[in-house]
């Protein structure tokens, strides 16, 4: 019994044992599915990180292409800018340092010019080379010139990416040290031609089609700046030539203007010493005429009188002509002191045509003047002032017509001067006379000169009279219809 | 002037090509800035052009008997911003209270990166005899094999704990030459360091961006910096697998592989993945990365963004400040990794722009690096340093 009790007990043991395993073993397979499931989602995960690592390497490599062209246009600019505002040829160079080189993705660059005179490439400029390189490059320039001309004749920029493989390709990585490089004319349309040269020795750095753009736009810059350089070199020679012929021209006019001003110191002195000589004879002159006419020594016979009266008459003209030499000449060596004071030009003028009343009535003329209520007032010296109204209007009447003539005077304000027209309808003057009348002893060709005698001072000496005031003079004129004369003097203030 | 307590900081920058004139110009700069007379300290980052014995002589002669310490970089940082070719130069004015000891090595491939670390720890330490020390901050020549091996030579003589800050010289993406400068010295295949101690206060804050992608992997068989198999099969076939390219393809493009997608070894508890930059790709399929690679690692390829990259400059600003509780620093010392420039590329000045803005415009000097040293955070690591890549690393300092 026992035994089967056992037996029964065993058999149920050994089903729950059974049941169990059953149970864990379903377990074990589920937790193995899981783990399969989970490996399988780790396999793709890992797959999905591959696809997500290999779009962030392209991503970061486009980011890294972006960021390095973003930092080469603004070396560009920086390079631009310090290029363009460099006026001397040597300094130009020195403006591209090793720094915006190297954001522009290379560490080395060289630079050559074309002289025309030595037929061969000079070396303007190096970063990055050491002397003996330098040395080893221009060499090689030297050989290959031609291919360096081509360029230039071509406005070609070539580099190593778009260069076919052929041999000067492999020279220039040799002699430049580079695994790839850019090289690019430089073309100003004034001065030496050249070109640049950028390189690195980094083989992942192969330039663009960006880049080979960036250098060409470098080396447009460097070429523009050397045209500036050499219009500005021009320019300044220019200047330079221009400053050294003023200042010779200077010299001369000053040379001469002291020449001019010793010789018309020694005409005035001349004049004055001969004035001085001619009046003490013509004093006596004049005083023996006039003794001989009063008959103090007799009574004379009348073409003896008549004759002495022309002796008289001529000697009062030649003391006239002295008298106007004498003043013109102190006036210029300043040795006439004007008395500057107020004057009232109305009263002026009427005393000057009470004095020509006479003459006007015998010529027939007729003689106004009108002065605006705000020129009324001067500053002059009287006396100078009258010899200038005399002597203008005196010229006048000569001219007028006879019995027909009119010369008017108008005086008005212009600026802080007063100006004064003395306007006649005589024969007016030509236009070439115009200005030289002012000057001593000239006289306008003419019928009524022939025939009217003067000394041609007369205009010279109103010329400096009216500038000693610090006035001007000048005439307008129209021939047939008559003249003009202006003169200006300052107001009271 | 920036003067915080009694740490007295004056910065000068120069991209003034002739050397003589920069280093006037970066000392007239920082002499402007700092209002002591007596220097204890000058830091020099440069680009390699300033890497010239001319540039240490001229400055030390200019500092008197101050230790002058410093490295290459592809690009300098400062407050102004970044500068590929540039001489930055940091003197430091110290409180009494304050104390220091420099010392370097050279010719390291005359004996192992581990011994030469030993020899440096050694020493920097114969000088601190007696005194607290409270943290390092070293420089390497960014192209020596093994340099994990020298941080190990290193915390051998200052201690597994000792918290060390670091930065891998680095030149201008060539990966030919890279240098230290230890006073009069500019060295490649040297390091040189500065052992701080005494009465003042330093954060730090080490953070990269990059996230994991794709699924985890196991280093079946590596050796210090070289691993030869992942998942059993030859460690380059995931990169081939990956990328779609063949040994010759992944070597062509090793540059942008390494620096966009460098592998992440998990570390428990750690908020990143420690990531390794690869080095080298070997026929046999075998990839030599910058720095160790433990066999039984669990490694992820990584992925970095330019926004998850920016993010994590913002959380190691946070970081430094939360190690200074709340105050705020004196100056900072930056270490950038050169693939963060490379990543960010035209926005990397935003980096410098988060930095400014944490930290109120304190005076900062900075440099792009091949590999940066610093101490892991998680607690079960002990606060023992690690060789990163791809981090910005920020040192601040306070006292």
């Amino acid at each position: 019994m026992l035994t089967l009790i056992i037996s029964i007990l065993f058999i149920v043991s050994v089903c729950v044992l059974l049941i169990m395993l059953t149970t864990r073993n379903d377990k074990i397979k589920d937790l193995q599915k899981n783990v399969g499931n989970l490996k399988q989602s780790l396999d793709e995960m890992d797959e999905q990180a591959k696809l997500i690592i290999r779009t962030d390497i392209e991503l970061n490599k486009a980011q890294e292409e972006l960021d390095k062209k973003i930092n080469g246009l603004y070396a560009l600019q920086r390079l631009s800018r310090a290029v363009s505002t460099t006026l001397e040829e040597s300094q130009i160079f020195k403006m591209i340092d090793s720094s915006n080189i190297g954001e522009l993705g290379f560490e080395k660059t060289v630079s050559f010019l074309w002289s025309e005179r030595d037929r061969r490439f000079i070396l303007a400029f190096n970063i990055g080379y050491s002397q003996d390189e330098e040395e080893l490059i221009q060499a090689s320039i030297d050989l290959n010139k031609d291919f360096y001309l081509n360029l230039i004749h071509q406005k070609k920029t070539v580099s190593s990416n778009t260069m076919p493989d052929d041999p000067i390709k492999d020279k220039i990585k040799n002699i430049f040290k580079v695994m790839t490089f850019v090289v690019s004319p430089i073309l100003p349309k004034e001065g030496r031609v050249g070109f640049i040269f950028l390189g690195t020795e980094n083989p992942d750095m192969a330039p663009s089609e960006g880049d080979e753009e960036l250098v060409t736009i470098l080396a447009n810059q460097i070429g523009q700046a050397l045209e500036n350089a050499k219009l500005f070199e021009n320019t300044w020679k220019a200047q330079q030539e221009l400053e050294k012929k003023v200042e010779e021209r200077t010299q001369e006019l000053k040379q001469a203007l002291n020449e001019v001003r010793i010789v018309s110191k020694r005409k005035s002195d001349f004049i004055s010493a001969v004035s001085h000589e001619l009046r003490t004879p013509l004093t006596s002159i004049k005083g023996y005429a006039s003794i001989l006419l009063a008959g103090k020594l007799g009574e004379l016979p009348e073409e003896v009188k008549l004759r002495l009266s022309k002796v008289n008459k001529h000697s009062d003209e030649l003391v006239n002509l002295v008298n106007d030499l004498l003043d013109i000449s102190r006036i210029e060596s300043g040795r006439v002191t004007m008395h500057l004071t107020p004057q009232d030009l109305p009263s002026i003028l009427t005393e000057i045509a009470d004095l020509f009343s006479i003459q006007s009535k015998e010529k027939g003329f007729d003689l106004s003047f009108k002065i605006e209520d705000t020129a009324h007032s001067v500053i002059a010296d009287a006396g100078q002032l009258k010899r200038v109204f005399i002597n203008l209007i005196g010229n006048a009447s000569k001219f007028v017509p006879q019995g027909e003539g009119k010369i008017s005077i108008a005086g008005y304000k212009v600026g802080k001067f007063i100006q004064l027209d003395i306007t006649d309808n005589g024969c007016g003057i030509p236009e070439e006379a115009r200005e030289k009348i002012f000057e001593e002893f000239y006289r306008v060709e003419n019928a009524i000169n022939d025939q009217v005698k003067g000394t041609g001072l007369g205009l010279a000496l109103v010329k400096h009279i009216i500038e000693a005031h610090g006035g001007r003079i000048w005439v307008t004129s129209k021939l047939g219809v008559g003249s003009t004369f202006s003169f200006t003097l300052p107001e009271e203030r | 002037m920036t003067t915080v307590d009694n740490i007295n900081v004056g910065v000068g920058l120069s991209t003034e090509k002739d050397i003589g004139r920069a280093v006037k110009e970066v000392m007239q700069q920082a002499r402007a800035t700092i209002n002591k007379e007596s220097i204890d300290l000058a830091l020099v980052f440069s680009s390699t052009e300033y890497a010239n014995p001319l540039t240490t002589k001229i400055i030390s002669n200019l500092v008197g008997s101050a230790p002058v310490i410093g490295c290459s970089g592809a690009a300098i940082i400062s407050n102004k911003g970044i500068f590929r070719n540039a001489l930055g130069l940091m003197l430091l004015s110290l409180p009494k209270s304050v104390f220091l000891n420099t010392a370097n090595i050279q010719n390291i491939h005359t004996k192992t990166a581990l011994t030469s670390g030993e020899e440096l720890g050694e020493k920097l330490l114969h000088g601190f005899k007696g005194l607290r020390r409270d943290f390092g901050l070293f420089f390497t020549d960014g192209l020596i094999e093994e340099e994990s091996n020298l941080i190990l030579g290193l915390q051998e003589k200052l201690g597994t704990s000792f918290p060390i800050i670091g930065a891998s010289a680095s030149d201008n993406l060539e990966f030919v030459k890279t240098y230290t400068y230890f006073n009069q010295d500019v060295t490649n295949d040297s390091a040189c360091g500065i052992i701080w101690g005494g009465k003042l206060q330093f954060g730090w804050g080490i953070k990269h961006g990059w996230k994991p992608l794709g699924k985890p992997r196991l280093i079946t068989k590596s050796k210090a910096n070289v691993v030869y198999e992942i998942d059993g099969l030859p460690a380059a076939k995931v990169y081939e697998d990956y990328f779609s390219r063949d040994i010759a393809g992944l070597r062509k493009e090793l540059k942008r592989i390494s620096i966009f997608y460098p592998i992440g070894i998990y570390l428990k508890d750690e908020e990143e993945y420690l990531l390794r930059n690869i080095h080298m790709v070997e026929n046999s399929g075998a990839l030599i990365f910058q720095g160790n690679v433990p066999e039984g690692s669990q490694i992820r390829l990584m992925i970095g963004t330019k926004e998850s990259c920016l993010a994590a400059t913002k959380q190691a600003c946070d970081q430094t400040k939360n190690w200074l509780g709340g105050k705020n620093s004196s100056f900072a010392i930056i270490f950038d990794s050169i693939s963060r420039y490379m990543l960010l590329g035209r926005q990397a000045i935003k980096e410098i722009e988060i930095i400014n803005k944490e930290f109120n415009n304190i005076p900062i000097l900075g440099l792009y690096t091949y590999g940066e040293q610093a101490p892991l955070k998680a607690t079960n690591y002990q606060g023992r340093a690690h060789m990163h890549n791809q981090t910005i690393t920020i040192l601040g300092i306070e006292g």
